[in-house]
């Protein structure tokens, strides 16, 4: 009988379930969707997200129709009426094409959830392999800092700090980050996250660290940069890959709060949330505006969570039981194995 | 007989004539409770209120020497004696101003009015380091009061005996008119303690006086005791007032406002309608229970004259034909009225012209003619909507143009700081509003063109010294119909250098109930909805 990686283990246990693939696939055809904003744009829609089309008119079926009416009130969905522009109408008072937006929002959404997640798993598995590795102080002192982040709770300390940055942007020593870029919401939700994947990473590692594997590199010789990077990253690669995929959802959601609040992501830029926003003001008159990016948020997010959830059942299937015996659905860990 | 009966005929029609003018033009019936509400909760002492939701407050509680008149559109922009008997005789110097108290006046709680309050409640204003402060620096003496807060000021004199009042000022100040009718010198009883009063307001001298405030959640008005005993006949520039009592609860959420007014559970509200309900209202309700009302304001785009690629004249003419106001007005959703001037309309010396109407080939002919070799700008704008909105439209239509834009939103909390702050870098372009306090030219010009004002109100950084001379010489003179053409020229001359965009007037809505007479609602271009006017049907 052949011996199979684990990996190879866990991508047939993600095989076999069709729930998180369905969700997968999901997820893989929003990131398609979003990767063709300039494709749509440029041949279809033949315009840009943030330009304005306030005053101009739309052929419908060959009858004219003002983009946005003298009252400010933006045209409809349009469908495939005026050859895809304006397939979900204008977004508002500016006239800009709700459908680019959507799409070119996304992009934004993804890329910060992304982007966001990867910085908060990178600083948490540095933290986390320090903390636990090293113990004593070392691990007091990290505690500590990451308690102070800990302390506000993540939507609080996100809006705070993104208030601050986003009037005057960010500076320390030669990195300028201007108060408008995405890289501020990226980097402020990328940190408020990092307490909360650092804490189960360096409970990891303190585990870890006391098994045989760990000692024998040491008794070989093996400093503790080649034990931590060499030993124990690789055995902590499935907790951080499930984690990534459960930041992504968290950063999103934080990323369309944020925006939503008016202290994420800055026009011109747009996000799903900013659209959100944006669609709030017509909440009554024109409800699409908001629930169309607000759903394609959720099921991105709902995409990702159970994709996630697939993901780590398939690299860790102790956890599941774990989680099944804390639900009384089966036997406790230890028992039934 | 005869003489019986013509004079039968006499008694008759002043009979008639009395029930008329109490029952008002309309017919509607005197007494009752007005209920409103009000989206934030102001300060309710008027010398220190700066507010719109302050001044629609106190207009008919708390009067000063001289009011502005209970009138809509530009006749509301009239300045009237209210405590005192006419308006002031201003010397020849154009620095003493000398008024009469008119005899007899009570305040609320029924002591009497006297001359010697006002310098006490001048005193009361600069002791609260009031927003008013600046209007009346200029009284001999004031300047000095306002950093000691001792000492009192020299350049008042007040007689109670005679009533008579005298102020000196140190140099003309032809405004001066316009800000002694402004609510910052209301006229309070001597004494009255130097803190914001607002959980207590003081005695009031108009037809309503204030008697219960619950801070932040509402407060009610009843009619002042004594002003028709002593004060109505003596002051018959200011109304009485229909109702008994008037009931003012704060609801923050203005789409609730709405649904009120349209239950019947309110009888106005003092803000505007909102947006997404704005047309709704506006077709359902426009004309009898709904109004659009023109205040005296102006939006625009200002342009850092000082700054390339804007140093070059062709450039700023090209972004002023650039702009169109009727997308600016699709933006507002209606609530804008194109302007391209300086001075609103409702200004004195307002005359409407408009050098650059919209045309985006002429625009771009003279971008290429000028051919600017710096073409990287920042727009900048504010948060909140539509100013969000406007400041997207302008980065646009100047990305179309040719530049290379950046846009900056900013929070509404700071942005008037941030974008008056000369240390501010990349300081190119952007949105902004002016609104005055009290309706005269100057208030417009000096602010926003003169020399002396960069690096506050100044945007633009326009320096023009034949410019700053007219502002500064102007400025000393009472208002006339001579400095009324005088400014109107000047309007056309700072729009010919092109240091602004101005696009319009933002426009705001009276609504009420349908237990209102909505024809009878005042609306004054300065205090807003006048509670005195509101008349149950």
């Amino acid at each position: 009988m052949d011996g199979r990686s684990p990996w190879y283990l866990a991508y047939r246990r993600l095989r076999h379930n069709r729930v998180a693939l369905g969700f997968g696939a999901l997820l893989a055809a929003i990131v398609v969707f979003v990767v063709a904003a300039p494709l749509w744009a440029d041949h279809v829609a033949g315009t840009g997200p943030n330009a304005t089309h306030t005053t101009e008119r739309v052929e419908v079926d060959g009858e004219p129709r003002e983009v946005v009416n003298r009252e400010g009130e933006p045209v409809g969905p349009l469908w495939l009426g005026a050859g895809g522009k304006f397939f979900l109408g204008a977004d508002g008072r500016l006239g800009r094409d709700e459908m680019v937006r959507l799409m070119y929002g996304g992009r934004t959404s993804l890329f910060i959830g992304v982007v966001a997640a990867s910085i908060t798993v990178l600083l948490a598995t540095i933290l986390g392999l320090l903390a636990g590795y090293y113990g004593g102080r070392i691990d007091g002192l990290i505690a500590r800092a990451l308690d102070v982040v800990w302390a506000f709770p993540v939507t609080l300390l996100g809006a705070a700090l993104g208030l601050a940055l986003a009037t005057g942007g960010l500076g320390i020593g030669p990195l300028q980050i201007s108060g408008e870029s995405l890289w501020i919401p990226i980097l402020i939700i990328g940190v408020v996250y990092t307490p909360y994947v650092t804490r189960p990473l360096r409970g990891q590692v303190l585990a870890l660290r006391e098994k045989e594997f760990v000692e024998a590199a040491v008794s070989q010789g093996s400093g503790p940069l080649r034990v931590m990077f060499g030993e124990l990253l690789p055995n902590l690669l499935s907790t951080i890959i499930v984690f990534f995929a459960i930041s992504v959802a968290n950063t999103m959601l934080l990323e369309s709060m944020l925006s939503f609040l008016g202290v994420g992501v800055q026009p011109p830029n747009t996000s799903w949330g900013t659209m959100i926003a944006d669609g709030f003001e017509l909440i009554t008159s024109a409800p699409l505006l908001t629930v169309i990016p607000g759903a394609m948020l959720l099921l991105t997010v709902l995409s990702v969570n159970v994709f996630a959830d697939g993901l780590r059942d398939a690299l860790d299937p102790r956890a599941k039981l774990r989680l099944e015996a804390h639900a009384g659905k089966a036997e406790p860990e230890g028992t039934a194995i | 007989m005869r003489k019986l009966q013509a004079a039968l005929v006499v008694v008759a029609l002043m009979v008639v004539a009395a029930a008329l003018s109490s029952c008002g033009s309309s017919g509607g019936k005197e007494g009752g409770t007005l209920t409103g509400s009000f989206a934030s909760f102001p300060e309710l002492d008027p010398n220190i209120a700066y507010t719109a939701e302050g001044l629609t407050a106190m207009y008919g509680t708390y009067l000063p020497l001289l009011t502005y008149a209970h009138a809509d559109g530009e006749e509301g922009t009239e300045v009237v004696p209210a405590l005192v008997e006419n308006l002031p005789e201003i010397s020849k110097d154009g620095k003493t101003y000398t008024m009469t108290l008119r005899k007899g006046l009570k305040y609320s709680d029924g002591a009497p009015v006297k001359a010697s309050d006002f310098p006490a409640s001048i005193e009361r204003m600069l002791k609260l380091n009031s927003y008013g402060t600046p209007f009346y620096t200029d009284i001999v003496g004031a300047e000095e009061f306002a950093e000691t807060k001792s000492g009192g000021i020299p350049g008042i004199e007040a007689d109670d005996q005679s009533g008579k009042i005298v102020i000196r000022l140190t140099r003309p100040r032809g405004t001066f008119v316009q800000e002694l009718a402004l609510l910052y010198a209301a006229v309070l009883p001597a004494g009255t303690p130097a803190k914001n009063l607002t959980a207590d307001p003081p005695p009031a001298n108009g037809p309503y006086e204030i008697v219960e405030v619950e801070k932040g959640r509402g407060w009610s008005y009843t009619r002042n005791p004594q002003w028709e005993k002593s004060n109505a006949a003596r002051i018959p520039e200011v109304p009485s007032g229909h109702v008994d009592k008037i009931d003012i609860s704060v609801v923050r959420n203005s789409a609730t406002q709405v649904n009120e007014i349209e239950r019947d559970k309110a009888d106005w509200m003092q803000t505007n309608v909102p947006a997404d309900l704005y047309n709704k209202v506006k077709d359902r309700y426009e004309g009898t229970q709904f109004r659009v009302e023109r205040p005296i304001n102006i939006y625009f785009f200002w342009i850092n004259v000082t700054r390339p690629p804007f140093d070059d004249l062709k450039v700023r003419q090209a972004v002023n034909y650039a702009v169109d106001s009727a997308a600016l007005e699709r933006i507002y959703s209606g609530a804008l009225a194109a302007a391209h001037q300086v001075l609103p309309e409702g200004m004195p010396g307002h005359e409407p012209f408009n050098l650059y109407p919209h045309d985006m080939a002429k625009a771009k002919s003279l971008l290429e003619e000028a051919d600017p070799p710096d073409r990287e700008i920042t727009v900048w704008t504010d948060n909140e909507s539509p100013a969000d909105e406007a400041g997207a439209y302008y980065a646009n239509v100047l990305e179309e143009l040719g530049f290379d834009v950046t846009l900056k939103t900013i929070s509404a909390d700071v942005y008037f700081q941030l974008i008056s702050n000369p240390s501010t870098a990349n300081l190119d372009t952007g949105w902004a509003n002016w609104f005055s306090e009290y309706p005269h030219p100057n208030a417009y010009f000096e602010p926003n063109f003169s020399g002396e004002s960069i690096g506050s109100t100044n945007l633009s950084n326009t320096d023009v010294p034949k410019l700053n001379e007219k502002i500064a010489k102007l400025g000393e003179e009472p208002l006339g119909s001579r400095q009324e053409d005088e400014y109107a020229a000047m309007d056309r001359e700072v729009m010919e250098l092109a240091p602004w965009v101005p696009y319009g007037t933002n426009t705001v809505s009276t609504f009420v109930s349908s237990e209102i007479e909505l024809d009878d609602v005042i609306f004054n271009p300065i205090f807003g909805q006048d509670l005195t006017s509101f008349q149950l049907k």
